[in-house]
């Protein structure tokens, strides 16, 4: 094999991981959290009936129009939907998926318990904003389960394409890991370049890690559960897979990683009680008549002195003059519409990809999870469905909302029949569980690539996977700079870190604090 | 007009509900009950917009898109592997009735005919010779011909009108045994005899 590591690049790497304890002690930085942890504290300069348009009604907006409106700023959003939120959507009993050439109205039972997350579903702890504006709003919260150890693992290649335990699959390969790396420590001691004492609590931490006996191998762990007994009678281990078996499973990468904080993803997450929506109407009921619905955006045009969106009601053209601006049209259909910005302002605008994304939910006719040990968390399946979530909430009531598939890529779902996604994601699932097709009533489908109005996911600005050009870097500044001092482009669009709300938020904050600037900067 | 009606219906109900828009469910306004979809993709007013690259409806011809649709409809167009844009297309039509395709081409004959930007730049000398070969069904201006079913190039996209070449060329559009115009078009296109002369006829195209 070329590509191992040889024992001589071993001993390199620990060596140079054995460096970087000076970086940590330096910088002393272990109490410190990503920049999200803060809250941002807005003190917008009161102001009486400056008009504002919001072209939009994403969470980017609705954070602009209530910061605005409560500084007494006379705003008007206008969003081409029926509904408000964008990609904060929550489907349930009556709710219209207003997918293009697949219109679908949900007829699950009208319980408040059974609701689909469509879009953004989960919350981080750190998305401190989001948090203080459920906070301010009372928009009442509750953990989300993102990681079950009971939950299943499946690959039609590995152990005959039965299912194993997410605790089977990660318990043995943190074993296989453990004792591989406390060989290579072993053999290399003497030449590596930790002290004595480091290689020990770092061998004591594999050991650990690994669940290994005191040779330092791994034969099986009872975090796996036990193979037979337990509370009466001792408990017998289990039979140890084989790490060959183990790693015929093709999506252990996202079976090992759920629970990352930093990034956004962890043990501990979030969601509104009763659905994502309840953020999107906090605002919404707040703001009232501000918002005008079935108002699409036609043309914008920035002024010397303001900014003058044309939008269409009722199938008539009318004009909003404003003196400033702040739009969350996605950038691929604001090509789409008439407007003046400058060329270099377009160019970047143009330049930003639509990301794909499917999601696939039904209604439950029993909680047959729970019949598994099964109270939340992730099943992981090597199939384009990728995904099922069990719903953490209600938990022993009647039925419950399951999350089908969930493909951030979109595979090829956006084309395919309402008929054949739905026999797909009970196709995949009943590998999982046998009677899952018995148990799904109603499934309900969401290609955000064909949504009306929003036709993408998350905006993708980076060509290269390596990580952003300079001239990506450059457009993104040239977005970030309002057009004329009128036109604020905002949502995860003009964030370097698109797909969170928390970003989307971050944006608005962003242009607030400009405007804030340029109002209080203004001669009396 | 009729869809007017029912929207004002619709808002008016949405005012009165507004004041319990977080009890339950979504707002008040009822999600679209026609498939008046198109300005999505295809732009306000149908202009085109180029980064979904759906093309200008706006001053297409009422016989064009009535007959595009329903190939879309009927999978005698969209359904080729290799036609990305086509295949995107074709899910949105699938499900039109004959009264939602009557709709759609009314309320596209709204709006008003606005020529496209010009993206494309090659050869035009080349391409007017090249051209000729067009004309005998699209018109000297590329007006378009009804009655040979040959629509305007004309004013549309350019970026448009690269693809359909390059897809007629390939035969990626117009393979389809019930394409009649299509694969006249598979033919014709051959006489372009590479990408180059593509580039250069639809630069042609854009000074009529
Ligand atoms: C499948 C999925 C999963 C996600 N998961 C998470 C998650 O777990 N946690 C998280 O924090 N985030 C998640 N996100 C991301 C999050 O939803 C978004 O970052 C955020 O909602 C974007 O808000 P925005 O303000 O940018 O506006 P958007 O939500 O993009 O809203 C754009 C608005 O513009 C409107 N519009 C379009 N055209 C017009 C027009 N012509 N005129 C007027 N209005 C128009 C649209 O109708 C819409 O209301 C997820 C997103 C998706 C799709």
């Amino acid at each position: 094999m070329t590509n191992s590591v040889s024992r001589r690049e071993f001993l390199n790497l620990l060596g140079a991981y054995g460096g970087t304890s000076a970086v940590l002690q330096a910088g002393a930085a272990l109490g410190f959290m990503p920049s999200s942890s803060q809250a941002a504290e807005i003190a917008l300069q009161a102001n009486s009936g400056k008009k504002v348009a919001i072209l939009g009604t994403g969470i980017s907006a609705l954070t602009t129009a209530w910061e605005l409106t409560k500084a007494g700023y006379d705003c008007t959003l206008l969003e081409a939907s029926h509904r408000p939120g964008g990609r904060m959507f929550t489907v349930r009993s009556g709710t219209v998926i207003d997918e293009i050439g697949n219109y679908q109205r949900c007829e699950w039972d009208n319980d408040p318990h059974l609701y689909f997350n469509a879009g953004a579903a989960r919350i981080p702890s750190i998305h401190s904003n989001v948090l203080k504006y459920c906070k301010e709003l009372e928009v009442e919260l509750q953990v989300f389960v993102n990681e079950s150890k009971t939950a299943w693992v499946q690959d039609d290649a590995m152990n005959g394409g039965k299912p194993v335990r997410n605790t089977d699959y990660s318990s043995s390969m943190q074993g296989f890991i453990s004792e591989m790396l406390s060989k290579a420590l072993g053999d290399s001691q003497l030449d590596s370049s930790l002290t004595e004492s480091e290689s020990e609590t770092l061998l004591g931490m594999l050991r650990r890690f690994g669940d290994l006996n005191e040779d330092m191998l791994y034969k099986g762990s009872t975090r796996a559960g036990y193979g037979s007994g337990g509370f009466l009678d001792h408990g017998t281990k289990k039979d140890v897979v084989a790490l060959r078996d183990l790693l015929k499973a093709r999506n252990g990468g996202s079976v090992m990683v759920t629970t990352q904080e930093g990034t956004g993803s962890g043990p501990l997450l979030m969601q509104p009680v009763g659905g994502m929506d309840r953020i999107i109407y906090a605002f919404a009921n707040r703001l009232g008549d501000r918002i005008k619905f079935r108002a699409p955006v036609t043309e914008v045009m920035v002024k010397d002195d303001g900014v003058e969106v044309a939008y269409e009601q009722n199938g008539v053209t009318e004009v909003l003059k404003a003196d400033y601006c702040f739009n969350c049209i996605p950038s691929h259909l604001m090509s789409g519409i008439p407007n003046n910005f400058p060329d270099d302002y377009s160019e970047a605008l143009n330049y930003i990809r639509r990301g794909r994304a499917y999601k696939a939910a039904f209604q439950a006719k029993e909680r047959f999870w729970e019949k598994e040990n099964i109270y939340g968390g992730i099943t992981w399946v090597n199939a384009p469905i990728q995904q099922i979530w069990y719903p953490p909430h209600n938990i022993h009531g009647k039925k419950g909302v399951v999350l089908a598939a969930y493909n951030f890529g979109g595979a090829n779902y956006t084309e395919m029949s309402q008929q054949d996604r739905i026999e797909d994601l009970l196709k995949h699932g009943e590998k999982v569980h046998p009677n899952y097709r018995e148990m799904a009533q109603k499934p309900m489908t969401i290609a955000w690539h064909r949504m009306n109005h929003m036709l993408g996911c998350a905006p993708r600005w980076a060509r290269d996977r390596g990580g952003w050009s300079d001239k990506e870097e450059q457009m993104y500044e040239t977005l970030r700079q309002p057009v004329n001092g009128r036109h604020y482009l905002i949502g995860d669009q003009s964030t370097q870190h698109s797909a969170w709300m928390e970003s989307a938020i971050q944006s608005a904050h962003y242009a607030l604090a400009d405007l804030d600037q340029r109002v209080r900067s203004e001669p009396v | 007009m009729k869809k007017f009606v029912t929207a004002t219906t619709l808002i008016l109900s949405a005012l009165c509900s507004m004041a319990s828009l977080a009890a339950e469910g979504d707002v008040g306004v009822a999600a679209a009950m026609d498939d008046r979809y198109c300005t999505t993709c295809h732009g306000a007013e149908g202009i085109g917009n180029i980064a979904i690259e759906a093309p200008r409806l706006a001053g297409m011809e009422a016989w064009y898109l009535k007959r595009q649709l329903e190939n879309f409809r009927a999978g005698i167009r969209g359904t080729h592997g290799e036609d990305i844009q086509g295949i995107a297309m074709r899910p949105m039509a699938a499900k039109l009735s004959d009264e939602s395709i009557a709709d759609i081409v009314d309320w596209v004959g709204d709006w008003e005919y606005v020529a496209a930007e010009a993206t494309v730049e090659g050869n035009v000398r080349q391409g007017r010779t090249a051209f000729q070969a067009c004309a005998a069904c699209h018109g000297a201006n590329a007006q378009g011909n009804e009655a040979l079913g040959a629509p305007a190039l004309a004013g549309q996209n350019d970026w448009y009108l690269l693809t359909q070449l390059r897809n007629f060329r390939a035969g990626f559009r117009g393979s389809h045994q019930e394409d009649t115009f299509g694969s006249q078009m598979v033919t014709m296109s051959k006489t372009l005899t590479d990408d180059q002369a593509v580039i250069n006829v639809v630069s042609y195209i854009n000074t009529l």
